[in-house]
């Protein structure tokens, strides 16, 4: 089996003579000796394709654990087109660089003096509203941290460095604007009934969550690769619902500490995760999705009016991202 | 679809022109003014029109969300966001600061670049086509009315910083229900010093928009 590799301007990556492999090579032996020939480019940071044949508009990308045989046109030799995808980091590393942050800042905001930098006086009485917050917040972020280590399965998916940056200015920016609101010396609290509605309500979510992503879990355990739907709990009826529970468990905590920060936060992670489900809802259906589903959030109307308002956005978005 | 397309098309045109005339007429009264008694009286001759004409320029934000016009609304809202913060926020919030010859500058660079870019969109609307002379200048412009409009806004800016500080216009205090504060002059500041790093890039975005309208240009007349 010949391979040669060139660059997306046709450039040759491997010098000289093609590559040469074994005749029931895979994808991952091409990639480790692209790896040993250049010494830079590690499999994960490598992007494979076939050549771009003329009518389509994006390449075949050659997938982990394929044959090359069975990628090829010619069982004994082809032409791969590489992309650096630029240095990676795992999906946990990711992750954890991510949620670390508000964890650390929230009780920063708590515990010390951060408000005389702002010449504002110290809290002279913590409400009992804030407390719950620091606890509630707390505990959401050391469950996604645990989650990363101990729940979520990861394929081989790395995610580029520049992501790390990206993400942690996302979530590190709004735990501080939301830390700082709900922390501050003039902070005005909810009735009590609405502050337990809310955690209480909020808690329930972040449990189902869990079991949801143990659901998710439990699919790539069951083998193959590709998509899997997942199935029963709240899977039976909404595509995503990891995505809904989270989401609702946001609403919880904003019900309780109600501050313009926490809303607009809120209203950010849910059209991420809306464009994110949309994309989801799109693919499964593709793949003969017979069961009657509605993506994920809300029923009917609620349903209807997030459409309209996530499609005008979606533009936006999209550019964003 | 025909019919969608005729009536994009109407709008569209409508749009241009009546924008083309509006900073056309605000050009002139600028420049009368300036002529007739100086640039302390630039603001108050030009006031309402420029209000109107340039708070109409919301509508391309709505033309670029609706999918009428193909722009993406991320490079138009910044523009068309510290357009309206100069107009309303600070021209029309602190009259302290109208007379500065600042003014005429903004004033002018932003009708000269405002006439011709609408005048360019109104007859491509229109007819279809714009003479290549239009086209270079709308592409060339820039070069110098740019860092003009620019260090205008900028400069008016800081001009309005102390009248925003003693006046706590457009603040909100803690506590309140929404637990939410807001500080104008703070957030002047910081747009202030968005300007540092957002000018070199509107600029570049600018000269890479040239390169793309008028290299394609050179191509074909080889």
């Amino acid at each position: 089996m010949w391979v040669t590799v060139k660059s997306r301007s046709g450039r040759e990556i491997i010098k000289g003579a093609p590559l040469e492999l074994s005749d029931d090579a895979t994808v991952d032996d091409l990639k480790k000796a692209i790896y040993k020939h250049t010494k830079k480019y590690y499999p994960s940071r490598q992007r494979l394709t076939l050549p771009l044949r003329p009518g389509q508009d994006r390449p075949t990308v050659l997938e982990s654990g394929k044959q090359l045989k069975d990628v090829f046109e010619k069982s004994n030799s082809g032409e791969v087109v590489f992309k650096d995808l630029g240095p990676q980091v795992a999906y946990s590393t990711l992750f954890f660089w991510e949620y670390v942050g508000p964890l650390v800042i929230f009780p920063i905001f708590y515990f010390f003096p951060v408000y005389s930098l702002f010449s504002l006086p110290p809290r002279k009485t913590t409400h009992p509203a804030q407390t719950y917050a620091l606890l509630y917040w707390t505990l959401h972020y050391a469950k996604r941290i645990y989650e990363t280590f101990f729940i979520h399965s990861f394929s081989h998916a790395t995610s580029p460095v520049s992501n790390v940056y990206r993400n942690c200015c996302y979530y590190w920016s709004f735990a501080t604007f939301i830390a700082y609101y709900v922390n501050h010396p003039l902070y005005t609290p909810v009735s009590e009934k609405q502050m337990y509605i809310g955690f209480i309500s909020g808690l329930i979510w972040q449990l189902a969550n869990l079991y949801c992503h143990i659901i998710l879990k439990n699919l790539r355990s069951q083998g193959k690769g590709g998509y899997q739907i997942p199935r029963g709990f709240l899977f039976n009826y909404i595509t995503c619902a990891n995505y809904t529970t989270e989401i609702y468990q946001w609403l919880g905590f904003n019900i309780a500490t109600q501050t313009v920060a926490g809303y607009s936060f809120l209203i950010v992670a849910a059209l991420i995760m809306t464009n994110w489900a949309l994309a989801k809802h799109r693919r499964l259906r593709k793949v003969s999705y017979v069961v009657n589903m509605i993506v994920f959030l809300f029923k009917s109307t609620n349903l209807c009016a997030q459409s309209i308002f996530v499609m005008s956005t979606r533009r936006f978005t999209d550019e964003l991202s | 679809m025909a019919l969608t397309k005729s009536l994009r098309t109407l709008y569209l045109a409508s749009y241009n022109w009546i924008l083309f005339f509006g900073w056309l007429q605000t050009l002139y009264l600028a420049l009368s003014a300036l002529k007739k008694t100086g640039f302390t009286s630039v603001y108050a001759a030009v006031e309402k029109p420029l209000q109107v004409w340039q708070t109409s320029a919301l509508l391309e934000i709505f033309n670029g969300l609706a999918g009428i016009v193909r722009s993406p609304i991320i490079a138009t809202l910044p523009q068309i966001g510290s357009r309206i913060y100069i107009t309303w926020g600070i021209l029309w919030s602190f009259p302290e600061i109208r007379q500065h010859w600042l003014v005429t500058q903004l004033v002018l660079s932003w009708s000269i670049t405002e006439v011709i870019r609408y005048f360019f969109f109104a007859l491509k609307e229109t007819f279809g086509w714009t003479p290549a002379f239009l086209l270079w200048l709308r592409y060339s412009t820039f070069f110098v009315c740019y860092p003009t409009g620019i260090f205008g806004e900028a400069g008016l800016v800081y001009l309005a910083l102390p009248y925003m500080k003693n006046s706590d216009i457009y603040s909100l205090r803690m506590p309140n229900k929404f637990n939410f504060s807001f500080d104008y002059y703070y957030a002047s500041v910081v747009t202030l010093l968005s300007y540092i790093p957002g000018s070199p890039h509107m600029y570049n975005y600018m000269i890479g928009q040239r390169k793309k309208a008028l290299g394609k240009g050179k191509k074909k007349s080889h």
